[in-house]
């Protein structure tokens, strides 16, 4: 082998090892976190992709593998992700599922996370366990009251018309229920899982029940109000209620055979999608005090506390929430409520009536208690509405059950 | 040839190793979750012996579920049993369209259970066609439908469960019938017995073993059943039944996988004693008809 042929041979080793290290040096340095989410509606999941994407570009160091869960199952999968000690990085939440979560000691305490800038976003309260944060708010939601202003013109009720009271909302129901047989004042839901009781629950805001004292020792869903808000729910199921699923509900209200139904943003979406052609009206809850009190939910953003890798995952929710990507994020899902103060100041949200009216209930929503146990009380709270509508007929006694069961539940 | 003790080993290995890890493994460490107080998002369980099973007899929910899957499991074995033997006396005898009729009550039984559960709540909808027969024939229909009402929703679920069910017991009874020899029924008509008679004489008796097995397999499906109630109604409307008590518990609303391990073991034992009770009544030399 002469010299030329050595140094050749010699310069081939070279370029191969440098290109060894230079490979095994980037994917050292690069971090890779998994997002679990459950947008994969073909609307929306290229939004989220792109998110990621985006911010991948703006933090080459940080890769981002996305999982896509179902509402479905999700929740078992995350439960049991979290139970094994592994699971995702940065996981998407329901409001209610947090404190079940933190509480076991499965999320990380973000609260080192919050800043000035965090008064920025709606909705802490819902992620905000034993005086620590553990999620950041994304996306928020709420119940307005739709009505269908054809209908309502039909039964005598002028454009300007606005239920105000309970007592409108049940007299302007009672009026177009009576415009046929095939017509119904309310769509009231059938007993479906997660559901139900976030139909009640602005009847029972909205009439003063709470579930628990400021001091959490005492169950009120017995008490007064919490029987108020259930009568008056009853009232309308029973005497103009079109009993149905969600689905079945606004299928009816879109084909212009119910009056009023309390609904998501999702109807807007699905008023579009369908180009459906319907007079509709959106009115803030009713109640004693004008305007009442909606249910008040969200999807968060945490960090699984047994992530490696807590400051990019906290990169990433951060990412996601700002205003910028929630404006990108609302707009392609039609989602009413950004978490983001700044977002919602968005002509996107300033220039529908709708929307704002969303936007405007979101003010007076008012969320479940913070409790690890909520999926279980939800589940009595349900147990009750559903007695009272389908079962035993009366709410007093359906509701005293249901303290009783959360008063079991917590002594345990 | 003779296999090796190794060889042999090996050769079992694959089914060994399924068996232990899918089977003997959960069956034993549920039961020893079932003494603990293990839930599945909390790492940490303690030893609290007998308390689940205390708290699991006092528990108006578990008690329910219990009430409700025996109702289940009395009110539709009877009924499946008695037309699915019908079914395959029918279907022994010899007649044109004979094989389209076998075939025909055969396919709920290699449909899916979800597909089916889905097409009957539909059926038992407000409106449904179920409601309008009901209605047409004179009979009170439920406001809300037949699976929104306490007083209807689980037996709605019983009369498909038979439905479903009847066309695969009726397979295993014809293939039983298949199995008595055609001399028996000769010699009876020689001797004079008549249809009912040879029925009584020479097909129950020698159905026994079949009997035995549609019943036990039957209400073992029974005790169990899950997609059902999952699918149509989610317990509610009283039709929370122990499975789905176990799974509500264990997998959706406490995590309490203690709990549910417990209630499952006590499913276990009602199985068990049903069982060993139908086995033993049908094992009896003296005729039970």
């Amino acid at each position: 082998m002469n010299f030329a042929e050595k140094v050749r041979r010699e310069m081939k080793r070279i370029v191969v090892l440098t290109l060894f290290c230079l490979l095994v040096g980037s994917s050292a340095m690069s971090t890779t976190i998994e997002w679990w989410q459950f947008w994969t509606d073909s609307d929306i999941k290229p939004v989220i992709e792109s998110i990621v994407a985006d911010f991948e570009r703006a933090n080459p160091g940080i890769q981002v593998k996305l999982h896509d869960l179902t509402w479905s199952n999700g929740h078992e999968k995350i439960v049991i992700a979290l139970a094994s000690g592994r699971g995702p990085d940065v996981l998407e939440l329901g409001s209610d599922w947090i404190a079940q979560f933190a509480d076991k000691g499965h999320l990380a305490d973000i609260s080192k996370f919050i800043t000035d800038d965090s008064a920025a976003f709606q909705g802490w309260s819902m992620a905000t366990y034993d005086g620590r944060v553990y999620a950041k708010p994304w996306v928020l939601g709420t119940r307005v009251l739709f009505a269908n202003r054809g209908l309502l013109r039909q039964a005598g009720f002028d454009d300007d018309f606005v239920p105000i009271q309970y007592v409108d909302l049940l007299r302007s129901a009672q009026a177009i229920h009576r415009l046929g047989d095939d017509i119904y004042g309310w769509g009231s839901n059938a007993p479906e899982k997660h559901r139900l009781y976030k139909k009640f629950l602005p009847f029972f805001w909205s009439s003063g029940g709470r579930v628990f004292s400021d001091d959490g020792k005492y169950v009120l869903l017995a008490a007064m109000p919490a029987i108020d808000g259930l009568r008056k729910y009853k009232q309308l199921h029973d005497e103009v209620g079109y009993v149905a699923s969600q689905r079945g509900i606004e299928d009816a209200f879109l084909d212009g055979k119910v009056g009023y139904v309390l609904s998501g943003d999702w109807l807007l979406k699905r008023i579009q999608k369908e180009n459906r052609d319907i007079e509709l009206a959106s009115f803030l809850i009713p109640g004693p005090k004008f305007p009442g009190l909606s249910f008040m939910g969200g999807e968060f953003l945490a960090v699984n506390n047994a992530s490696e890798n807590k400051d990019a995952a906290m990169k990433l929710i951060d990412f996601i929430t700002s205003p910028e990507n929630q404006i990108r994020f609302c707009r392609a899902a039609q989602a009413a409520n950004p978490s983001s103060l700044a977002a919602q100041q968005d002509d996107y949200f300033t220039s529908d009536m709708h929307l704002q009216t969303f936007i405007k209930q979101m003010n007076l929503s008012r969320h479940p208690p913070v409790d690890p146990d909520w999926v279980r009380i939800e589940a009595a709270i349900e147990e009750a509405v559903e007695d009272a509508l389908f079962g035993s007929g009366y709410p007093a006694e359906a509701l005293r059950k249901a303290s009783l069961k959360v008063r079991q539940l917590k002594a345990r | 040839m003779r296999l090796s003790r190794s060889t042999a080993w090996l050769l079992a290995l694959p089914w060994v190793v399924t068996f232990g890890a899918f089977w003997l493994f959960p069956v034993v460490y549920s039961l020893i979750v079932g003494f603990t107080d293990y839930q599945l998002l909390d790492p940490q369980w303690r030893w609290i012996g007998w308390d689940n099973y205390r708290h699991l007899l006092t528990d108006p929910d578990f008690r329910n579920a219990l009430e409700n899957t025996f109702i289940f499991v009395i009110g539709t074995i009877p009924f499946t049993t008695v037309i699915s033997l019908g079914m395959a006396l029918l279907l022994n005898r010899k007649f044109p369209g004979r094989g389209f009729f076998r075939s025909g009550f055969f396919v709920p039984s290699i449909t899916s259970l979800v597909v089916i559960a889905l097409i009957f709540t539909s059926l038992y909808q407000r409106g449904g066609y179920v409601a309008m027969l009901a209605e047409m024939v004179g009979l009170t229909v439920p406001e809300y439908g037949f699976l929104q009402d306490r007083g209807t929703a689980l037996y709605a679920i019983m009369a498909m469960d038979v439905w479903m069910s009847v066309g695969y017991y009726m397979l295993v009874f014809l293939s039983g019938l298949k199995a008595i020899p055609d001399e028996l029924y000769e010699a009876a008509e020689i001797s004079g017995a008549g249809r009912v008679r040879q029925f009584f004489s020479i097909t129950l008796p020698l159905l026994k073993p079949t009997m035995l097995f549609v019943l036990v397999i039957n209400s073992i499906k029974s005790f169990q059943v899950f997609i059902e109630i999952f699918v149509m109604t989610k317990g509610k409307f009283d039709t929370m039944t122990a499975v789905y008590f176990v799974y509500d518990r264990g997998l959706t609303t406490g995590f309490a996988f203690g709990y549910a391990s417990a209630a499952a073991y006590i499913l276990l034992v009602i199985i068990a004693v049903f069982s060993v009770a139908q086995f033993l009544m049908l094992r009896r030399r003296t005729p039970l008809w």
